[in-house]
């Protein structure tokens, strides 16, 4: 970065002289609201960032930043364009880079390690997930809340089905790049949740695309989340390097968890300093499942033979979609599905935000902060939505632990209405070529 | 690539408005702004004109009217039907106001312990407006809560500036349950401890052993709730056996967060859409008219096309305008001639008398558009000619002009 972007306020330590005070920063923080641990983003961001050094190397101040959960609401309030959310984020990693992350940071950042070591093991992995006995070692010993939210392993990573199925894991030669996505698949489907990365391949080779599944680690952002910088980076550009040349070429890269998609599009940039070519090619090739499927949609090039949903589900748009800045194409899809009933969960943030409500001194304050979503998912399953919608992994498990209410991507629910139409006899849809 | 019939920029009280409105007549709306605005700011009630020698906010908005280039000279017949429109609409919304454009200006106390002219209050803040009679006013303040002083605000009540106000003004500061204990304490998180039934109680009975035996109507900061507000009210004044009334406090205020949550709650519930938290990176324009903005999103902006587009992006303040080295003022969004002072008049030895470059602004014709664009209206403080601070109608012109462009628009479908 040379000395001129830095001193740009575009940069997010130096975006902080335009904070004007008004503190709406705060109104909206969903941690301050149930927590005085946390003194709120304005506190924390502009007041505090004065006397931290305008690289951010210096250590902060205060550690009370530490219980920023990272939603970025902070930063979409603030009326004056101070990025207070990524600044804050920067300070995170800067204590942490002088202090040291814990042990259980380190570890529960770690998702292609506890994927390697856990899908191999599953069902003696799984038992321990769900062992009472176990959970409360595991939070005794590694600061896990005994309920927090943790999926079970798959018994086989996505990938290795997907390469035992000689799936494509390149560009085939001839393919039209337009035409061919790149799934990028996530932690979440490849060692928890694969069926999901079938339902989203399902929906997009339904609307013409081939869909290939290039070599791809974590996106980074658990170690983002919790300062761990320096391996946030490597994890980026490995996936910079698998992705760039696709990029390049004019294939989507898309995914199914709007955590990582964030990530590549704006975090490798605007925390990690990943600045490069390869960034940004990156960055621009990088697609929600959903904002693709609107996209397509306003287009006229989206298959919009959707069988009827007759059901009620309240829906979650989680925080890393609204950093998006695509409004909630979720339900716009939805809209297009004849007799869903999709209602919008009106509610911040469910509180998990990634690894922040597994921590044994945090579980209660991401409770707190979803707590009226999972009033209102308890009430819809009462009045008979069978599952609730959210397109975000680790707020998926924390709805579903805090209220036993299944949580599905809303990928699920496009992959069954598409299958509801073909079983009710539609024609087949024809590519658009 | 969302579509709508119009694209409103600005979340403010104009933006908000005419969003509501549009969405109520059926339009397609979709809401961009870069952040919350000034809602966030304000008192929460309805100032909508003070002139000398004006009894009402409508003579007042007369007197208005007959200054050279002033909003109110096109949009004065229209501040009645605004007025009542965002008294229903805000009522609808849980949020309900008392007064009119008829009612009288009465002096209202701030926080400070000054005074300021009101027709129209939030019903938590109306019965600041009643006549004084025999009772005294009991100012309570909160320990640990440093934005509102309650006895430094009754010194400077009490100071005989004052005339038609209490015979009696008192100032208590109250210590409430756990204040003493919280690293940070600001309106916001008071409210969210009145939303706590148990918290409340408490806070009940020690503000209760607070009033002095007597006849007293009791001023509060305006951190009685946000969501539950209303029941919280009611609460306080059943539990004091008196009259109480919130003073809107310092940012962030409580009251303005209860008006923007309602605004959003009637957008939303007439199927308007909002995106706050990303600025107009790009404009795309045909000649005269505007196809699509573009809101700068993560790694490509969002293209926000529609027919026609709303300009709600404030005035200076709301950083609608931005001064330019050469000095001149450049409106941010649109690029838009802003109609300003020269730059030898931005400067002045006291900033809260009428300062010349508050009246800087956007000239616009009586459709509210600007000059160069055919599908643009411009409301709100970026329309020129308006000395706020003196004249106090940035929330009847916002609401009026609001309005006059929602109506226009609304027209404009009807005709196509």
């Amino acid at each position: 970065m040379t000395f001129r972007d830095a001193a740009s306020t575009d940069f997010p330590p130096f975006s902080t002289d335009n904070c004007i005070k008004c503190t709406v920063c705060t109104t909206v923080c969903p941690v301050a609201r149930v927590t005085d641990l946390f003194p709120g983003p304005k506190y924390v961001g502009p007041q505090a960032q004065r006397f931290r050094g305008p690289s951010v190397v210096e250590a902060t101040p205060d550690h009370t930043v530490d219980w920023c959960s990272g939603c970025g609401y902070c930063t979409r309030a603030c009326p004056a364009g101070v990025l207070i959310a990524e600044t804050n984020s920067r300070a995170r990693a800067a204590m942490v880079d002088t202090r040291g992350g814990s042990l259980r940071n380190r570890l529960i950042s770690d998702t292609d390690l506890l994927i390697r070591l856990g899908v191999p093991l599953a069902p003696l992995a799984n038992f321990g997930l769900r062992n009472r006995l176990a959970r409360w070692i595991g939070e005794k010993v590694m600061g896990v809340h005994r309920r927090g939210p943790l999926s079970t392993f798959a018994r086989r990573t996505f990938r290795s089905a997907w390469k035992r199925e000689g799936g494509l894991t390149d560009l085939p030669a001839g393919a039209d790049p337009a035409r061919t996505i790149a799934y990028f698949h996530g932690c979440a489907v490849n060692g928890f949740e694969p069926e999901l990365g079938r339902q989203a391949i399902e929906v997009l080779e339904r609307n013409g695309f081939t869909v290939i599944v290039p070599d791809q680690g974590c996106c980074g952002l658990p170690f983002i989340s919790n300062g761990l910088y320096d391996q946030a980076r490597r994890k980026a550009r490995r996936n910079l390097e698998s992705l760039a040349g696709l990029a390049r070429a004019g294939v989507r890269i898309v995914g199914t968890s709007t955590s990582c998609t964030y990530a590549m599009k704006a975090e490798y940039h605007e925390m990690l300093d990943l600045d490069d070519a390869d960034a940004h090619a990156v960055a621009g090739a990088t697609w929600d499942i959903c904002e693709l499927l609107v996209d397509l949609h306003e287009r006229g090039q989206l298959d919009t033979g959707f069988g009827p949903m007759d059901e009620p589900i309240p829906y979650h748009p989680p925080c890393q979609l609204r950093s998006h800045g695509i409004g909630t194409p979720a339900m716009d899809l939805f809209r297009l599905i004849p007799r869903l009933r999709a209602v919008d969960s009106d509610h911040d943030c469910c509180g998990a935000a990634g690894t922040y409500g597994l921590k044994v001194e945090r579980w209660q304050i991401a409770q707190d902060v979803g707590a009226p979503l999972f009033a209102k998912v308890r009430a819809a399953a009462a009045e008979g939505a069978s599952r609730a919608v959210c397109d975000s992994e680790t707020c998926r498990w924390q709805i579903e632990q805090s209220t036993g209410v299944d949580t599905v991507h809303p990928i699920t629910i496009l992959a069954e209405s598409y299958r509801r139409a073909d079983a009710a006899g539609r024609e087949p849809w024809r590519r658009i070529v | 690539m969302p579509r709508a019939d119009v694209v409103v920029i600005g979340a403010g009280l104009a933006g908000l408005t005419c969003a509501a409105e549009l969405a109520e007549r059926g339009a397609s709306v979709f809401l961009a702004a870069k952040g919350m605005a000034t809602t966030h700011w304000t008192h929460g009630g309805l100032d909508v004109a003070v002139a000398d020698g004006a009894d009402t906010p409508r003579a007042a908005v007369g007197h208005l009217a007959m200054r050279d280039g002033h909003p109110y000279a096109r949009l004065g017949g229209d501040v009645e039907a605004a007025v009542d429109a965002h008294l229903a609409r805000t009522a609808a919304a849980g949020l309900p106001h008392v007064g009119s454009v008829d009612a009288s200006l009465v002096a209202v106390p701030t926080a400070l312990g000054t005074l300021r002219r009101a027709a129209i209050l939030p019903t938590a803040q109306a019965a600041a407006l009643e006549p004084w009679t025999d009772e005294g006013l009991l100012l309570i303040g909160f320990d640990h809560y440093r934005d509102a002083w309650a006895p430094y605000a009754a010194r400077n009540l009490g100071a005989g500036v004052w005339e038609q106000g209490p015979r009696d003004i008192r100032g208590v500061t109250v210590e409430l349950p756990w204040l003493e204990r919280l690293n940070n304490l600001n309106a916001t998180t008071l409210a969210r401890l009145f939303e706590d039934p148990v918290w409340r109680a408490r806070a009940l009975a020690a503000i209760v052993a607070a009033v002095p035996s007597g006849r007293w109507r009791v001023a509060l900061p305006a951190v009685l709730g946000v969501a539950s507000h209303a029941e919280i009210h009611a609460a306080v004044e059943e539990a004091i056996g008196a009259r109480a009334f919130e003073v809107a406090s310092l940012p962030p205020s409580v009251a303005g967060m209860r008006l923007f949550d309602a605004l959003r709650h009637r957008i939303e519930a007439a199927g308007g859409r909002i995106q706050v938290g990303f600025e107009i990176s790009g404009v795309e324009r045909e000649g005269r008219r505007i196809v699509a903005v573009q809101q700068a999103a993560a790694a490509r902006p969002l293209r926000l096309v529609a027919d026609s587009f709303v300009l709600a992006t404030g005035g200076i303040a709301g950083a609608g305008f931005r001064g330019r080295r050469d000095g001149t003022l450049e409106e941010t969004v649109l690029g838009l001639e802003v109609s300003a002072p020269p730059h030898e008049q931005w400067f002045s030895e006291d900033p809260l008398v009428p300062h010349p470059l508050e009246r800087a602004g956007i000239d616009v014709d009586d459709e509210l558009r600007p000059a160069e664009l055919d599908n643009v209206r411009v409301i709100g403080a970026a329309l020129a000619g308006m000395h706020v601070l003196e004249e106090r109608c940035g929330d009847g012109v916002a609401l009026a002009s609001a309005h006059r462009a929602a109506a226009g628009l609304a027209r404009a479908r009807a005709a196509a």
